[in-house]
């Protein structure tokens, strides 16, 4: 070949013997041998090779992805570098999902059930157009009767116009989704008090100061963003000088990069955010103009509780005026002090919550949520410092107050106290001015007041008969539509003043029996289903047992969208692209609703399901979908990038994937600095709505179970799971794995890999106390103190000092039996929790709080 | 040279198919057939029929039973060759008799190693051709490839090839159907004084020059592991001398309990007296104590120094996972030590006894080549994996008595065709 | 000549080991075969608990063992400081893995297309798939690669030889860096040329302590870490990965 090369020693002894002093010096001391490589040579050059730009499909944020292609074969999934959300990165499940996409094990054909129902399905393999016309049937037969007796329950929201939005309106049905098992409770939270639908999160780029709050930094994600966006943030905010406390019963999330852990007691933390605000207040960490300008802290409260109103206007007392005045025209609202209007004594809203909070010292939640009062005191001073109350900076040339404080919670509002403790946690925030701040906290990627804002301060409570999902009833007036409950109301309607109850299902790649809670309550309410439809990639476990109907939807090769890939800071869209024709005979969603509402009738003409989609994706002329012709997904994607002033249409998304529109302004970033601030919504400090709900639902004759949390301002009371026998002597908590993604994961080989099966974290102590080895069987027992029901189930012990004493963890992954490759991984946690009065929130949203008790199986 | 009488038959037995004969060999092919059937499941499957797997994640030992008898049998052809070449050198003229037994036990061992090697291998034909073709001096493999095999090879064939010369001769004289055999071998030698004194000179400077070459070539058996610097348990100095040692012990311990059974059935009660055995036992009785002081050494750098891996290495081998064959190992050690040392200080000698220790320290070696070969794989991770662990195969466990059926095999097939105790100088007719 | 070299940034890896699967579908590595493996490390006691994260790739030593004790030397190191396994020589003794104190060597205890975690050979997917044993099976592997031309990339070619990580030399000879480093969330792997001062991994390691695992045992490994510290002995692995195959 004619290129030199120093060869390997070849042949036998004689080699070594003719080599000379350095051959001989490499013998004994054993240098190596190299070779020389010098010109990059590839003897096989694939035949064709190319790019397709996609979105991960497992994920919450839908991540840009590259498809590499040889030959139209897909061989493997990259980041997207231009992707503001992961920059060319992606966690496991990216690369991963390879071979879900290939997977034999996919539902292929439509398929239509041989056997009765509330056992392992048999099928018979079905063209689309029967399976269609079956579905459609069925949904037209009980639509006719009444829309909302349809139900349409999804897992996932990949296309929001398409499905949520377009598809139940044009059906008039009822929507369920997932989020009462995700973060429902702090939603509603947040909605009712600041106008933004979300969750607590900190401004990464400014904030010094972050209390991780139940949130398992790097396994967890956001509401928002996945496990890039977030860590990738974090890290360098963390590079830049910001510190972490780490407020959860288990540590591995956070990991290293956590400056302090306070290991709270499960369940506990408004007892937390309540001391925490005790000593901000004591020490007069608050920040009065924010207060008295931007919410109604200012406002006066008559002693029954109501506002003082003139004309229907609530009054503050203007100290230069000495009398009271809309806050608007106040020019000194007063916070603090006693006042009389119109003879009746009345005083500032913070007037009463100093006096309330006052009880809650740190030395009281240091008992409650299981941690040292110090420790208490110290982290809440270190947030009142850091907040650095009246200061200002300069971003994008715009002058911003600067709080850099804030909080990271997510899945933690899924507790019994879930909706007053996220907003006692907001409220902590609000105190120093950090809501909409520089640094400060936010909860969106924009400050679009939410119709909730509005529509949760003026609930109706009505008297019975209730819809199934007892929306305006005395028993939850925020609801946030929590499947569990409309199982619950479906066996015992009677009880919940229910007449109707749904007849027909389309499950959108939802597993409701394995990925929502309780599932005694699941099997036994989706028996009464005249009509299951079922669309996934896989046959789930719900479609297992109740599905008439399992219609195929593909997974990387469709068209679906659009998805924000804005990471609070670059604004951006993106489309998921076919990454190669659908395998098998699966479809994508967008095609299937096509057909399904146009066998239905409902895909034409007004209303119809064009019509919706031109609502939903804001498409106005000339970009509007024509009503009269059916389009293909492409063609409609098309539509809607011309109408987002993108010129060469859906094909932008086919070469680039991404639209990048630019940097957020701070204009749009920050809530001082909005037009109006906070987006024009006044934060409620003060919540007069939920007491006067507490009195209604009183008046209507509501037990106390449901009232009890309707208080304007967040109040402790002991956990029901608390009265739980002392043999149940732990917390059970669960969590996300960053390999797994809910349910929809423990059958894919290369994840299941890495996160194989089930097990009980237990703190050695713990362990070691019961007799239980690292690695032994255990049966984890759970108990509701409500009913005395307990439930089992049995797993692996596994030892970590990461995690409180009495506290265990399991995480939510697992429990599958549908695909023979997830099974014997060992139980999902969900079997063991409860639905039900007392395991539930104020606002009708699963709480993950029980008591078991461990042995050795 | 005249010939015997006709019906005058060979020596030894040798021709003679006796029903215990049958039986013994039967027994043996048996054991050869099953070790080739799983071995043919080995070949069709892979490796994953085995219990090895990889170390680290996977969790496993990827050397096991058949390097653990590689090993070993490496060491009983040590300590035959070695042997045999003493008995040259030192003029041990009471134990030629077993001088020939102790040349084919280690061709046999050889072959047995040999093929323990390949069926080790994973790409074994491959493995035929490259180990010879791309033979890297720097790889310790080298020694054991080179050195050992064909160094062992080569002297031990040259001894049963000489030393075979005047038997041959003895026996061509009886006519038989080998006496092509026994007249090729013979090749001319007529056992004349000179001939004798000739081929005593050509053996005594053989043995001078062979010696030293079996020493290195089984030190550097120990150092396919001593050299290892990431594996704790195997970086050693003491591993060479102790590899030698135990080769010794177990060559030794093999030879008495062999020569035993070749006294039984060859009929050669006197030939193999008391006093054969005594020396071999005085033999084993040094090369075991000797052994046991470097294991003591071993044991205590191990347990005294506080390196944490190599702390919890021993930890499993005194009282954890491997404590079992651990101990068993050092009694039989120490109990063979004490029947020999009993039989030496009384000066009464058993054969019974002697086997008895051989057969001790056999099983003793075997247990403790396992020992260096495996726990410092599951349990020497330097990097914080979790334990690994190693449990060996029906199928492993077929292919290594296979491995000694074949062994068994072939000994028995040569005593029916050749004299397996060299024939008495008075056998030899006056004048021939 | 290019000097290959990775740094890996302790204080930035957050353990998800999406490298580890990177790597798998890159190179085609089969069931149980972790060329990239990420250790999750917890010590001390609770309340005081650390917890540590360990990605461990081949380590491409100057002074690599395996490359020492191969018999038939299969087992190379190429001048750029690559150590690769050229699969058409390769025994399957195992002496590199006995030899190797990081435990990066996968035997191919099967025969590998078997091993590729379920059976795909359903009728269905051929015509997406093409017959391909996996069906994203990377064509670029059957490649040979570097002036002496051998094969050397990938994982799965033939049972009973020895394979690991090879810095992905299919994408390195592109100019690509390899798959666990573009894949990374966290940035915290990275590689590139020590002799080019302005190369990713020179810049990197610039001014920063750095340590390498298990230097004491001589190997000069090629994996410079910053932040963190070698494992102490008092560490458990935590979340061990699925290693075992079986028969």
């Amino acid at each position: 070949m004619g290129i030199t090369r120093r060869r390997f020693l070849q042949g036998s002894a004689l080699a070594g013997a003719a080599a000379g002093a350095a051959a001989g010096q490499r013998l004994l001391f054993g240098e190596l041998e190299t070779v020389v490589a010098a010109h990059p040579a590839l003897a096989v050059a694939p035949s064709v090779e190319d790019f397709v730009p996609t979105t991960c499909w497992i994920g919450k944020q839908d991540c840009g992805i590259i498809a590499r292609r040889i030959n139209g074969r897909v061989i493997s999934l990259a980041g997207q570098p231009e992707h503001p959300l992961n920059l060319g990165a992606l966690c496991p499940k990216g690369p991963a999902q390879i071979t879900a996409l290939y997977d034999p094990n996919r539902v292929k054909t439509p398929l239509i059930r041989t056997n009765a129902k509330g056992q392992s399905g048999t099928w018979r393999r079905a063209s689309w157009k029967e399976a269609i016309d079956l579905v459609a049937a069925r949904v037209k037969e009980t639509r006719d009767k009444d829309p909302k007796l349809v139900l349409w329950q999804k897992g996932r929201s990949k296309a929001k116009s398409f499905y949520d939005d377009a598809f139940v309106n044009s059906l008039g049905a009822t929507k369920l989704g997932h989020g009462t098992y995700c973060s429902d409770a702090g939603y509603r939270a947040l909605e009712y008090t600041i106008g933004l639908t979300g969750v607590l999160h900190p401004d990464f780029r400014e904030t010094r100061y972050l209390l991780s709050w139940g949130w398992n930094i790097t396994n967890g994600g956001g509401n928002k963003f996945c496990w890039i966006t977030w860590p990738r943030q974090m890290l360098e905010a963390r590079e830049r000088g910001m510190k972490i406390v780490q407020i959860d019963p288990r540590l591995r999330g956070a990991g290293p990069f956590a400056d302090r852990w306070l290991p709270i007691r499960p369940g506990t933390d408004l007892a937390l955010a309540l001391a925490f605000s005790n000593v901000l207040v004591a020490e007069g960490y608050v920040d009065g103009e924010y207060l008295a300008r931007y919410t109604n802290a200012a406002t006066l409260v008559r002693n029954d509780g109501t506002l003082v109103r003139v004309d229907g206007v609530p009054q503050v007392w203007d100290a230069a005026a000495d009398g009271p005045a809309p806050l608007e025209t106040a020019s000194q609202p007063a916070l603090d002090g006693a006042y009389t209007v119109d003879g009746m004594p009345a005083r500032p809203a913070f007037e009463l919550y100093r006096e309330q909070i006052a009880s809650y010292t740190p030395e009281w939640a240091a008992d409650v949520c299981g941690l040292a009062a110090d420790e208490i005191r110290g982290v809440a001073i270190e947030f009142g410092r850091n907040a650095r109350i009246g200061s200002t900076t300069v971003v994008d040339g715009v002058r911003v107050p600067y709080r850099p404080v804030g909080i990271a919670a997510y899945h933690m509002s899924q507790q019994e106290l879930g909706f007053q403790a996220v907003r006692a946690m907001l409220m902590m925030t609000m105190l120093v001015g950090a809501p909409g701040a520089v640094g400060g906290q936010m909860a969106d990627t924009s400050w679009k007041i939410d119709k909730n804002y509005t529509a949760l301060d003026e609930v109706e409570v009505k008297d019975p008969p209730y819809g199934y999902t007892l929306k305006s009833s005395r028993y939850f007036p925020i609801n946030s539509g929590f499947p569990g409950m409309v199982a619950k109301v479906m066996l015992d309607p009677r009880r919940y003043g229910v007449e109707k109850l749904p007849e027909v299902m389309i499950t959108h790649y939802v597993n409701p029996l394995v990925s929502f809670l309780s599932r005694r309550e699941f099997i036994e309410s989706y028996a009464k289903f005249k009509f299951v439809a079922d669309i996934s990639p896989w046959l789930s476990e719900t479609a297992d047992y109740f599905a008439d109907v399992v219609l195929p939807a593909a997974t990387l090769e469709k068209y679906e969208g659009p998805s924000s890939a804005n990471d609070q800071y670059t604004d951006a869209v993106a489309l998921r692209v076919p990454a190669m024709a659908p395998l098998f005979e699966s479809r994508g969603e967008i095609d299937i609703y096509l057909d399904l509402t146009e066998a239905v009738g409902v895909l034409y003409g007004e209303g119809g399901y064009l019509d919706e989609l031109n609502k939903s994706l804001k498409l106005e002329p000339p970009h509007a979908l024509p009503l009269d012709k059916k389009p293909t997904p492409r063609e409609i994607f098309d539509h809607w990038a011309l109408a987002q002033g993108i010129e060469q249409g859906v094909s932008h998304f086919e070469t680039k994937g991404v639209y990048v529109k630019g940097p957020l302004k701070p204009a749009k970033r920050y809530g001082y600095v909005t037009d109006p601030p906070f987006g024009g919504a006044l934060h409620r400090f003060y919540g007069e709505s939920l007491l006067r709900y507490r009195n209604e639902m009183q008046a209507k004759g509501a037990e106390e179970v449901y009232w009890r949390d309707y208080t304007p301002f967040p109040t402790w009371r002991s956990l029901t799971m608390d009265a739980s026998p002392a043999e149940y002597d732990l917390d059970l908590i669960s969590y996300k794995l960053i390999e797994h993604k809910q349910s929809r994961t423990g059958f894919m080989p290369l994840l299941a890999e890495l996160a194989p099966r089930q097990r009980l974290d237990i703190n050695p102590r713990t362990a070691r106390e019961r007799g239980i080895a690292d690695g032994d069987e255990v049966w984890v027992e759970s108990q509701n103190a409500v009913t005395g029901e307990t439930r089992r189930v049995r797993t692996r012990a596994s030892y970590t000092e990461a995690i409180r004493p009495d506290t265990v963890g399991m995480p939510n992954h697992f429990g599958l039996w549908a695909d023979p490759r997830a099974r014997e991984r060992g139980p999902s946690p969900n079997e063991i929790y409860y639905v039900g009065e007392g395991y539930m929130t104020n606002t009708a949203d699963q709480s993950f709080l029980v008591k078991v008790r461990v042995s050795r199986a | 040279m005249s010939a015997n009488a006709p019906g005058t038959p060979l020596p030894q037995g040798i021709g003679r198919i006796t029903p215990g004969w049958l039986t013994i060999v039967g027994l043996a092919a048996v054991a050869v057939a099953l070790g080739i059937y799983a071995y043919s499941l080995e070949a069709s499957e892979g490796l994953v029929a085995t219990g090895l797997r990889d170390l680290g994640t996977m969790g496993g030992a990827t050397w096991g039973l058949y390097v653990t008898f590689v090993v070993y049998f490496g060491g009983v052809a040590f300590g035959g060759v070695t042997l045999a070449a003493l008995i040259r050198l030192l003029r041990l003229d009471e134990l030629r008799p077993i001088g020939r037994l102790g040349q084919l036990l280690t061709v046999v061992a050889l072959l047995l190693a040999a093929i323990a090697i390949l069926v080790d291998l994973g790409q074994p034909l491959r493995g035929l051709v490259n180990l010879f073709l791309y033979a890297r001096p720097q790889s310790p493999f080298f020694g054991t490839f080179t050195i050992v095999l064909s160094g062992y090879l080569f002297a031990s064939l040259v001894y049963l090839y000489l030393d075979g010369r005047r038997d041959a001769a003895i026996c061509a004289r009886t006519p038989s159907r080998l006496r092509w055999l026994y007249r090729l071998w013979a090749a001319g030698y007529g056992d004349s004084p000179g001939e004798r004194a000739r081929h005593r000179r050509a053996s005594f400077w053989l043995a001078v020059a062979i010696v030293p070459l079996l020493v290195v070539a089984t030190s550097t058996l120990g150092f396919v592991f001593g050299l290892q610097a990431g594996r704790p348990g195997w970086y050693s100095a003491v591993q060479a001398p102790a590899f030698v040692t135990l080769a010794g012990v177990s060559g030794v311990g093999l030879l008495i309990v062999l020569a035993a059974v070749v006294r039984r059935v060859a009929g050669s009660e006197d030939r193999l007296g008391l006093n054969v055995f005594r020396r071999l036992g005085g033999l084993l009785l040094g090369l075991v104590l000797v052994y046991l002081f470097l294991l003591a050494t071993e044991l205590f750098t191990a347990t005294y120094t506080g390196e944490v891996v190599e702390r919890r290495l021993t930890e499993a081998l005194l009282w954890g996972e491997f404590a079992g064959i651990f101990w068993a190992a050092l009694a039989f050690f120490l109990l063979s030590l004490a029947l020999l040392l009993w039989q030496a200080l009384t000066r009464r000698w058993s054969i019974p006894l002697l086997v008895v220790a051989g057969l001790l320290v056999n099983l003793a070696a075997i247990g403790k080549r396992y020992l260096i070969v495996v726990p410092s794989q599951t349990h020497g991770q330097l990097l914080p994996y979790p334990e690994g662990s190693y449990t060996p195969a029906l199928g492993e466990f077929a292919v290594i008595a296979g491995l000694f059926g074949l062994g068994v095999l072939l000994i028995a097939l040569f005593m029916k065709v050749f004299p397996i105790v060299e024939l008495p100088e008075e056998e030899v007719p006056a004048g021939a | 000549m290019p000097k290959y070299a990775m740094a890996v940034d302790l204080e930035r890896c957050q353990g998800c080991r999406a490298c580890v699967e990177a790597c798998k579908v890159e190179n085609n590595t089969s069931q149980g075969v972790f060329w990239m493996h990420v250790f999750r490390l917890e010590e001390g006691e609770y309340p005081e608990t650390r917890i540590s994260f360990l990605p461990r790739p081949c380590q491409h030593c100057d002074n690599a063992p395996c490359v020492k004790v191969c018999p038939v030397g299969a087992r190379y190191k190429r001048i750029d400081g690559l150590v690769l396994t050229d699969y058409e020589r390769c025994i399957g003794c195992r002496y590199c893995e006995v030899a190797c104190p990081y435990g990066v060597n996968f035997f191919n205890w099967k025969q590998p297309a078997e091993n590729y975690y379920m059976d795909w050979s359903d009728p269905d997917i051929q015509p997406a798939s093409g017959g391909e044993v996996p069906p994203y099976r990377n064509p670029e592997l059957d490649g040979r690669y570097g002036s002496e031309q051998k094969q050397v990339a990938g994982g799965g070619h033939f049972r009973g030889i020895v394979e690991k990580c090879t810095f992905c030399v299919q994408r390195i000879e592109k100019g690509l860096q390899p798959a666990c480093v573009t894949v990374c969330p966290v940035q915290a792997l990275v590689f590139g040329d020590l002799e080019d001062q302005e190369s990713p991994v020179s810049t990197y390691l610039r001014g920063k302590q750095s340590f390498r695992l298990l230097e004491e045992t001589g190997t000069e490994p090629r994996v410079h870490y910053i932040g963190g510290r070698t494992p102490g002995t008092d560490v458990r692995e935590i979340e061990p990965v699925e290693g075992r195959v079986g028969a």
